[in-house]
């Protein structure tokens, strides 16, 4: 529970560090910003995985199966070009045995559990815009035609991170293509504003980039309060001037 | 020069390893005029600037420093006299001139700090001495030339520059050059503009003298010290999609004595030695560096402390150094797999990384240096700290750079940090550092056991003492 708290508070730290880099004189720093956002996501990594602890202890089995069949779903639509990419899902299936609680913020992608997928088949929304939060993911591959576009986008940029990195994951991570699609959520939350915030920082910059001020007003929106929410809030806030900085840099 | 003193590293035997403070006996205070071992100029006078970077030129007799405000200020080695053998050549200030300015990128709204991020010395060819200087995207080449005469008797105008009325003229004269007082001028010879996007964080001269290399975040850029509007991209690891984006180039050094080989590090901790014979783009190394990761020492900030911070070829040109934010280690050009040797400079910080992090300090980036012979090799620290590493003996030294502990003469103490248990007397705990009074700035003198400590606005010079 420590680490939830130790890793909340990291964030919220790293944010800020993000928010006063775009004031500072000199421009935006890229290196340092590249850093704190390896931390931010890394505490990401174990703010989930420790959120979800609960949910997911007797989903590891469930997990499989729902994998073989969402492993199924996908090589009916994914064209022939893109069957490699299958390939590794599986690779990245048999590691769901894999145990061990190691951080490992070097990862590309965001591995998160996908066990919640069951609590979010009751999501029912069929865009994959509005769907919650990264272990939504599940959810989204329900949807294989919706998010069979969506993905694809995100997959190619994900790839090589996926390839490269086979062996560290250490949660599922077939979401590790999947998870990407968190990055187009919406509105409707039922965690907290940081976790959400978190989701944007989805991989390396994209989740900046990639988000626009339609979502970010709706989800200024929250129930939790303090320190941490009103910096996500202030971010929020001025996530586009920050996106603009970004693409200019 | 002094015959007697020692041209190998500090230690020998079982005596400690000292550093001497040489200094003039009679206490100076604020003087300008370089006290070996005492506070050659506070900066603190001049709106607080900060040191930003230090740089012996190859023989060592100027040392030259840049701050924050863009200046640079290069000192000179005394001569020393017969009249006073116990001074061994102080530096004294040489000139001072304004390399940098801020600026402001109309296109992208941005100002431009006018810091210096880097000063590299030219090898001398004549009687003047050229240096290039650069801020986060300009390097400039100044040069910095001495003139004691002037022309005297000119015909057309009189004594003060008046023009003189034709009619008044009678007779013809030659000028003639007569001595004045000595005037160092600094004039800008070179601008080398628009060549980055990214900000720039080293320089290095190649071995060959004709050409030089500037490295941003992503790119480093060939130059050839006579052409200012072009320069060659050499390394590109820009990924195509920012998004992709997971390193940074930190530093980067031209070989000693080779002139198509350069290293580069990056914030993952890892070196890159590239061979220009091979190919006009190096984006593929011929050498890679890295040490596997300790997973026992993982923790939220590991990447951030195995970022290299400085990296440094031996003059031997067979060694390389790299800094990250705990350790020093030192390299063989033939072992890729691991370093040859690994110093911890300051250990105890590891259980405090998260507020290093929240206080910033964990992005500090230490500068790390080699003695003229190889053998020893010096970092800084917090608390106005440095260390020294005996690569021979496999001894260390933590000194301190302070006002209050360098009075004229005296011999540097060494320090020691307590990291738990009982506290010693003279030991200091690591919850009393001053996290404020850091060291990032040290340089060696090329040939003699002189070094330059940085210490925030303070500059100090020690030299080794002599018995």
């Amino acid at each position: 529970m420590e680490y939830k708290v130790e890793a909340h508070r990291i964030m919220s730290i790293s944010l800020g560090k993000i928010y006063n880099s775009r004031v500072q004189r000199g421009g935006i720093k890229l290196h340092k910003n590249l850093l704190v956002s390896l931390v931010l996501r890394s505490a990401r990594q174990v703010y989930l995985s420790d959120y979800y602890a609960g949910v997911c202890l007797n989903a590891q089995h469930i997990e499989a199966k729902e994998w073989e069949l969402m492993d199924a779903d996908r090589e009916k639509l994914i064209p022939a070009s893109e069957r490699h990419v299958g390939a590794e899902d599986g690779r990245a299936s048999r590691l769901q045995e894999k145990d061990g609680d190691s951080l490992d913020p070097s990862d590309v992608a965001v591995t998160s559990p996908v066990s919640p997928a069951i609590s979010e088949t009751q999501c029912g929304s069929s865009d994959c815009e509005t769907d919650a939060d990264a272990a939504v993911t599940e959810g989204d591959s329900r949807q294989p035609p919706k998010d069979h576009a969506c993905s694809h986008r995100k997959r190619s940029a994900e790839e090589t991170g996926v390839s490269e990195t086979p062996v560290k994951r250490t949660k599922v991570t077939p979401n590790a293509i999947v998870a990407n699609n968190e990055i187009e959520e919406g509105e409707e939350m039922d965690t907290s504003n940081v976790s959400n915030l978190i989701t944007i920082f989805g991989s390396g910059f994209s989740g900046l980039l990639s988000k626009d001020s339609a979502k970010s007003e709706s989800e200024t929106d929250d129930s939790d309060s303090g320190s941490g929410q009103i910096c996500c809030e202030q971010m929020l806030k001025n996530l586009n001037p920050w996106t603009t900085a970004i693409v200019a840099f | 020069m002094n015959g007697q003193k020692k041209s190998v590293a500090l230690s020998s035997g079982t005596k400690p390893l000292s550093l001497g403070v040489w200094g003039e006996e009679s206490p100076c205070g604020d003087a300008e005029t370089a006290v070996g071992g005492n506070v050659v100029e506070d900066l603190g006078d001049h709106l607080g600037e900060l040191y930003s970077i230090l740089s012996f030129n190859s023989t060592g007799e100027l040392l030259a420093t840049g701050d924050k405000g863009g200046r640079v200020v290069v000192f000179q080695r005394e001569q020393e006299s017969k009249n006073q053998p116990q001074r061994r050549g102080e530096y004294n200030v040489y000139s001072t001139f304004q390399s940098h300015e801020p600026e402001f990128d109309y296109l992208k709204s941005l100002e431009i700090e006018e810091k210096i991020n880097k000063i590299r010395w030219l090898p001398q060819q004549n009687a003047a001495y050229f240096l290039l200087s650069t801020n986060d995207k300009t390097v400039k080449l100044w040069k910095i030339s001495e003139r004691d005469k002037r022309p005297e008797g000119y015909n057309l105008k009189d004594e003060d520059g008046r023009i003189r009325d034709p009619a008044t003229i009678t007779s013809l004269r030659v000028p003639v050059l007569r001595p004045m007082d000595l005037m160092v001028e600094a004039t800008p010879r070179r601008v080398f503009s628009n060549g980055h996007t990214y900000h720039i964080n080293s320089i290095s001269v190649n071995s060959d003298c004709e050409t030089y290399m500037s490295t941003d975040d992503l790119r480093i850029n060939l130059w050839h010290l006579e052409i200012t509007n072009r320069s060659f991209n050499i390394v590109d690891i820009k990924p195509a999609n920012m998004e992709e984006l997971t390193e940074v180039i930190t530093a980067a050094e031209f070989h000693p004595h080779q002139c198509n080989t350069f290293v580069y590090s990056s914030s993952k901790g890892s070196i890159r030695l590239c061979d220009m014979r091979a190919s006009a783009l190096c984006d593929n190394h011929s050498k890679f560096f890295e040490e596997p990761e300790d997973p026992s020492n993982r923790s939220f900030f590991s990447e951030i402390i195995s970022s290299i911070s400085d990296v440094k070829f031996s003059h031997s040109g067979r060694y390389l150094m790299t800094r990250d934010y705990l350790t020093v280690k030192v390299w063989d050009l033939n072992m890729e797999s691991k370093p040859l040797e690994t110093y911890q400079v300051h250990d105890y910080l590891r259980s405090k990384l998260c507020s290093l992090y929240e206080n910033d300090c964990i992005f500090d980036k230490f500068e790390c240096v080699w003695n003229g012979s190889d053998s020893v090799i010096m970092t800084g620290s917090y608390n106005n700290f440095f260390r020294m590493f005996d690569r021979n003996t496999k001894r260390d030294v933590t000194l301190e750079a302070s006002r209050e502990n360098s009075k004229p003469r005296a011999v540097l103490k060494p320090r020691k940090v307590c990291v738990g248990g009982k506290r010693r007397k003279d030991e200091i705990s690591v919850d009393s550092l001053d996290f404020s009074k850091k060291i990032l700035h040290t340089t060696w003198h090329p040939s003699e056991n002189i070094i330059a400590v940085a210490a925030t606005n303070n500059l100090y010079i020690f030299q080794d003492k002599v018995n």
